[in-house]
């Protein structure tokens, strides 16, 4: 009875022309070649391969990773518009998110940042580290670490982000990945995206 | 099609408006120590609680300062009795939710935010009471059994609507559904009113004033008014206890703990005024860390509510230092100001507090006010080593 089920589902997958993998979406990013990310003009130039994230975190953002969600995550968040989340709500009525402000220095970033995370996964355990001045696409920007862990689970986590705020829009690109083995392994990889990464002239020319 | 309806009503009203004028706390029963569980059943609850447990003993959250939970279980112990309070295991975690439980093994989860919304040690004293009654009441136990049963029915009445032949005994089939479900949560609701009752006899057997519960549920209801009015949300003050909820409506609570503690004619051994300081110095430590939690949950009018109640006619350097911090977050001009000044205030009253001298700057910087520079300076000789010092250094310039 199950072998004919299977074999059914099997036919009937080919037969709509089903050749891509269940979890359709996600696609791959090839090495070396510009790519602009999370429907905006920030485009940047990956030194290995990456796999795009069929889902997205919110309106402007998308998350690439390696081995899989959560084990190393990069997120591009392609200028969150003034009055916006960094990312989309747990629950719009007993969550609501802070949003961001076009007025905002650049170290309320981190903070803006921290309370998103903590009020959407639910946790008091996420800490900005430390934060320092840089120079992200080609303007003054903040660089921040942090660190986090969800209330359900024993796995600590660390991240890095590089935010600027452009024409007053929020450009940022942020990496996390457990600490034990992941983070070391690929903050690399996530370092020479961010070293790579450009406005297009379209905005530019604003 | 009206009949079945009407009956529901009335079972619903039935439930969600109980007598509760004039209680009287029963008198203290026998308590035995070391007990072990019976049966099939309480094996099982024991087991998952256990389980809970071990989980709860490495989790993150957990925070394991000796003091501040010496403390706790000193109150513990105050308000139940050293007998009572021997068995118990006290976890403080780090939630900024008001909230507290105890499992039907005896282990006693307490949140930061219960500790930071309390006034003073006699309205811990009758929380966590109230909490070991549901323990010493085996509610975890009952609760169980009744929600098992209670499910049966549920999914027995399901099965027969289901095939029911005729349209009107799916309809009766179905409206014993509803009253199961309803029943299931009702005797949630009764357990919440026993245990009150116990907690009360408790406070009448210790030192503490029994007034103080009705006060908590006052505060809670503002609270979350104030959370409402901020989000644009519909205020559930006067709710009647909805169909599912599990506890009596919060101004219910208020109103029945009231008239009990005014039957009982008991103040407090020592003036509630004496409980107060020593409630501060234990949480003294803690405090900032919680304000900070409290700041992170983005609830701008419940939190401004909530540190004018902490603060009552004093305004301590840490509330106005937070309060600056949550004006600061909000980020309109206006709040801009207002943050500036409460940031003002906590310096005059405490020059050496670093932190305010780092927000006052921030907020009058994005209020373009040059001065802000000045004060990030200041913060800067105090802190040399700020985690964020580089990043503002670049803003002094």
């Amino acid at each position: 009875m199950k072998t004919t089920i299977r074999i059914s589902f099997a036919v009937a997958a080919i037969a709509l022309g089903c050749t891509t993998p269940a979890l359709a979406g996600n696609s791959l990013i090839a090495k070396g070649q510009k790519v602009a990310v999370a429907k905006s003009p920030l485009t940047v130039t990956p030194d290995h391969e990456w796999n795009k994230m069929g889902a997205r975190p919110g309106r402007n953002s998308e998350t690439w990773t390696l081995d899989g969600d959560s084990l190393n995550d990069v997120t591009f968040y392609g200028g969150i518009e003034n009055d916006r989340t960094l990312f989309r709500e747990v629950s719009k009525k007993t969550k609501p998110l802070p949003r961001f402000a076009a007025t905002m220095l650049l170290t309320d970033i981190p903070a803006l940042f921290e309370n998103s995370y903590s009020i959407a996964l639910d946790t008091q355990l996420m800490k900005i580290d430390g934060v320092t001045p840089t120079t992200f696409l080609g303007t003054k920007g903040v660089h921040f670490s942090y660190s986090f862990s969800r209330p359900d689970e024993e796995v600590r986590r660390k991240g890095e982000a590089s935010a600027a705020i452009i024409g007053g829009k929020l450009f940022m690109i942020s990496f996390e990945a457990p600490n034990v083995y992941y983070f070391d392994r690929d903050i690399a990889g996530y370092r020479a995206i961010v070293a790579s990464a450009t406005m297009a002239s379209v905005v530019a020319a604003r | 099609m009206r009949r079945p309806v009407a009956a529901m009503l009335a079972a619903l009203v039935g439930t969600a408006v109980p007598a509760f004028a004039r209680d009287v706390p029963p008198s203290l029963p026998p308590y035995t120590t070391a007990y072990q569980p019976q049966g099939v059943d309480e094996r099982g609850v024991w087991m998952e609680a256990d389980e809970m447990e071990r989980g709860l003993r490495d989790s993150k959250t957990l925070i394991a300062d000796p003091k501040l939970n010496g403390y706790v279980r000193d109150v513990v112990c105050r308000t139940v009795g050293a007998s009572r309070c021997g068995g118990v295991r006290i976890y403080v975690v780090r939630d900024a939710e008001f909230n507290a439980f105890m499992t039907p093994n005896g282990t006693m989860v307490v949140s930061s935010g219960l500790l930071l919304r309390i006034r003073d040690e006699a309205e811990l004293a009758a929380v966590l009471g109230h909490e070991f009654a549901h323990f010493e009441l085996r509610h975890g136990l009952n609760g169980f059994r009744q929600r098992r049963s209670a499910s049966d029915v549920a999914a027995w009445a399901g099965v027969i609507a289901a095939n029911a032949t005729t349209y009107r005994t799916a309809q009766t089939m179905q409206s014993i559904q509803v009253s199961a479900i309803g029943s299931m949560f009702a005797f949630s609701r009764e357990q919440e009113r026993q245990a009150d009752l116990l907690s009360m006899a408790y406070i009448k057997a210790s030192p503490y004033d029994p007034g103080c519960f009705a006060d908590i549920w006052d505060r809670m209801l503002n609270e979350g008014d104030a959370t409402a009015h901020g989000r644009r949300q519909r205020s559930k003050r006067y709710d009647r206890a909805s169909f599912f909820a599990t506890h009596p409506t919060n101004i219910e609570r208020a109103t029945y703990l009231r008239d009990l503690a005014v039957d009982m004619h008991k103040p407090g051994e020592a003036p509630r005024e004496d409980d107060a300081p020593r409630y501060d110095i234990a949480m003294a430590a803690w405090r900032a860390q919680f304000l900070g939690d409290q700041l992170k949950l983005n609830d701008f009018e419940g939190t401004d509510y909530l540190l004018g109640e902490l603060a009552k006619t004093r305004w301590t350097p840490d509330l106005l230092f937070a309060r600056g911090e949550l004006y600061r977050s909000r980020g309109n001009p206006r709040d801009l100001v207002s943050a500036v000044g409460f940031y003002r205030e906590a310096i005059a009253q405490d020059p050496t507090n670093a932190e305010a001298y780092r927000g006052m700057g921030l907020a009058q910087l994005r209020s373009r006010d040059p001065a802000g520079g000045d004060a990030l300076k200041r913060y800067l000789v105090m802190r040399p080593d700020a985690p964020d010092g580089a990043m503002l250094s670049t803003l002094v310039q």
